[in-house]
């Protein structure tokens, strides 16, 4: 059973080396893809063991996690592939609950929850835009996730085949929500554990980001077809 | 008179310039009558304004130069949707053609 981890990556030189070292123990092999980074991402991440990918223009998060499954998929032959993040914000050792759904053939995806779970040191107005993200998806996808933009997900190799990401940037959150409904996958959310640390807020999306993400996602629904 | 002169001077001069391009084959002949003909109502137009208070009149305008700017406006809109949706065509691209040298260049090694 090939478990293979996508790890998205922006700018990411003072922490992606310590993610990866972490991860790399609970994962069959990882997939960092570079998203165009301007510092030494990319050097940081060949001192691990991951396959390291790059985007020589920077295309977005949703762009990178495309490119790194179809890789994973294709390339490697992964059975299950796991979204994970470069920062260290995520629990590693919490993939074993992530993907026991898949393979007890429960599932197709499964989608952590930081709602469900823990947070360590959200603020307030995260939450906050967090949960209005997650209502809002809930109105427009009609599904009931309790937290649509959490970026750690496993996907079993159907869900793969059948989720193709086209939103570039940040909105592909909820474009995997809608994928879920349209293609009729089996999903289930799984509690996991998010730690803020100061500079992964500095760096992550900021409040005004939430509008850009709207705007991307409503964005995405008009260009539908192109 | 003097803003009458121009344009007719400049519709002179873009017929000449049309007809020169087409003959070095650099446009197609549907393109360069299409401009012929553009500039040839400018001429028209410039000679006797008042041919298109007629225009306005049948469409239910009451000045030609006012037909003018309401449809410009209108031409206008169109021009701008078609060239954003352009525009997030060839961004899609743009991310394709980047995914996929990545992943050629990751299987190179």
């Amino acid at each position: 059973m090939k478990i293979i981890a996508v790890i998205p990556a922006f700018n990411e030189e003072n922490r992606i080396e310590a993610a990866l070292l972490a991860l790399a123990p609970h994962v069959t092999e990882m997939v960092v893809v570079d998203d165009g980074s301007n510092d030494r991402t990319v050097e940081m991440a060949r001192k691990t063991p991951a396959h390291v990918l790059r985007h020589f223009v920077n295309r977005g998060q949703g762009a990178a996690l495309q490119t790194g499954m179809d890789y994973a998929v294709h390339v490697l032959g992964a059975d299950i592939v796991v979204h994970f993040d470069a920062d260290g914000q995520m629990n590693p050792e919490e993939i074993q609950e992530m993907i026991a759904p898949i393979l007890s053939g429960e599932s197709d995806i499964v989608l952590g929850s930081r709602f469900l779970g823990s947070t360590v040191r959200m603020p307030f107005m995260r939450r906050v835009i967090l949960k209005l993200g997650t209502w809002l998806t809930t109105v427009l996808s009609g599904i009931a996730v309790t937290d649509t933009h959490n970026g750690f997900r496993a996907l079993s190799r159907k869900a793969t085949e059948e989720i193709h990401i086209s939103l570039d940037r940040m909105a592909h959150a909820s474009e995997i929500i809608d994928l879920i409904m349209a293609k009729k996958l089996r999903y289930i959310e799984v509690p996991v554990t998010i730690r803020y640390t100061e500079e992964s807020l500095r760096k992550g999306q900021g409040t005004l980001g939430a509008v850009t993400i709207l705007k991307d996602f409503f964005k995405g629904r008009f260009f539908d077809g192109l | 008179m003097i803003f009458q002169a121009l344009l007719i001077t400049f519709a002179f001069f873009a017929l000449a310039k049309t007809y020169r391009q087409y003959a070095h084959r650099k446009v197609s002949l549907y393109w360069s009558m299409v401009w012929g003909m553009l500039w040839m109502i400018l001429i028209v137009v410039a000679c006797i304004p008042e041919t298109t208070d007629i225009l306005a009149q049948y469409v239910g305008v009451e000045k030609g130069a006012d037909l003018f700017v309401y449809s410009s406006i209108v031409i206008l809109f169109y021009a701008i949707y078609r060239v954003i949706v352009r525009q997030e065509k060839i961004q899609r691209e743009l991310t394709e053609l980047v995914r996929q040298i990545a992943i050629h260049e990751a299987k190179k090694k």
